[in-house]
């Protein structure tokens, strides 16, 4: 549920096929750099009502899932 | 005189902002800059809260005008640094290198100005949800850390997607450039590199000179493949470091490495082999050490003609 919706909004900004999007996609490998992290973390944030701290190693797409299921 | 809401609500005379320059904004160019009537901002880089301390009271004592801190969100002791600056009664806070979000709400509570730079502007634009007074927006043609968009693409866009107002950063260095800034719908400019020139700089005389000495094309953006850039002057350090990032041997730990601690080397030690002299594109129109003040009056007084002149070019 958390993820699909992660997915989506990935796609949706990135404009990434939301097929290519898997629980363990790493960042890295969909080409993102840092200033995309970010926008995308304020994303979430934004859309879940929670806070992410940078420095909570945020790899993979599974890792978000996570950290916004844990939060709920 | 320039009248805008950032010098309204900031409660400075000209709408500028020094850069939040790690190594380099210390509490001595802060107050130098904020005496002048622009904002000075202490840069809290990696450091601890102690360090932060003892420069926001310095500062304190070296100016009775507004200031400020940047926050670089990366740093491991970012916690530590947003509760000192609530403590020690910091009324203005940017942030860099991350989403505020964690210590938005601490820092509105205690009355805490927040201007955060954004180098895209849907990240404006989320700054703005989440109770942003202004947005630093920042072009690639930055000093430091930059994103992709310039700032000639990125102010115009932003100022469309946010009703606060709009700080434009990157490339400017004179008054044309904040003349320009203007027209792209910014309301106020942030300068880095047109300031690590001023006479009360603390920084290294070397890293001076080589911003004085360079033309145009002498800078750099490194650190592409490692996902986050970083624009410096180009120097053996730079020119190992691009060798190192096309050499598909490698690691990007390796190269990580080598940038460890290398702005330091160039601010503090002037270290020509070895440091990062990070500096902006503008680099090339900067030509003389100034005091603070002169700098700000030189660059709105040409700012002021600039834009009184612009009409010359429509015909009636």
């Amino acid at each position: 549920m958390t993820f699909q919706k992660v997915a989506n909004l990935i796609s949706e900004h990135k404009d990434i096929k939301v097929e290519e999007i898997k629980q363990d996609t790493t960042f890295e490998s969909l080409g993102f750099d840092s200033l995309d992290v970010v926008e995308l973390i304020m994303v979430f944030e934004q859309e879940f009502g929670i806070s992410i701290t940078l420095n909570e190693g945020l790899k993979t797409v599974g890792d978000v899932v996570k950290l916004i299921d844990g939060n709920n | 005189m320039l009248h805008t809401r950032v010098t309204e609500i900031l409660g400075i005379k000209y709408p500028v902002i020094q850069g939040g320059m790690a190594w380099i904004a210390d509490a001595n160019l802060a107050s130098a800059v904020s005496n002048a009537g622009g904002l000075g901002l202490i840069a809290s880089m990696s450091a601890g809260p102690d360090w932060v301390r003892k420069e926001i009271r310095k500062a304190k004592e070296l100016t009775d005008k507004p200031f400020g801190v940047n926050i670089m969100l990366m740093s491991p002791h970012a916690a530590d640094v947003a509760q000192a600056v609530i403590e020690e009664d910091v009324k203005i806070v940017t942030t860099g290198a991350g989403s505020p979000s964690p210590y938005m709400k601490a820092w509105l509570k205690n009355g805490i100005k927040v201007m955060p730079v954004v180098a895209s502007a849907t990240l404006a634009r989320l700054m703005q949800n989440i109770g942003a007074t202004c947005v630093i927006c920042e072009g690639s043609e930055a000093g430091g850390h930059i994103g992709d968009l310039t700032t000639m693409a990125l102010v115009p866009q932003a100022s469309e997607q946010v009703s606060i107002p709009v700080i434009a950063a990157g490339g400017i260095g004179d008054g044309r450039g904040v003349a320009a800034a203007f027209m792209l719908g910014a309301e106020g400019v942030q300068m880095g590199t047109r300031f690590v020139v001023a006479k009360e700089c603390n920084v290294h005389q070397a890293y001076k000179d080589k911003i004085i000495n360079a033309k145009d094309t002498d800078t750099v953006a490194t650190g592409k493949r490692l996902g986050h850039p970083v624009r410096c002057l180009k120097s053996p350090f730079s020119r190992q470091y691009v060798q190192m990032e096309n050499d598909i041997n490698c690691t990007s730990e390796q190269i990580e490495k080598l940038g460890t601690g290398a702005l330091r080397l160039a601010a503090q030690e002037g270290n020509e082999e070895k440091g990062c002299f990070m500096a902006g594109q503008i680099s090339g129109l900067i030509k003389k050490e100034q005091t603070a003040q002169e700098i700000i009056e030189e660059v709105f007084f040409e700012a002021e003609q600039a834009l009184l002149q612009a009409q010359k070019w429509i015909k009636r």
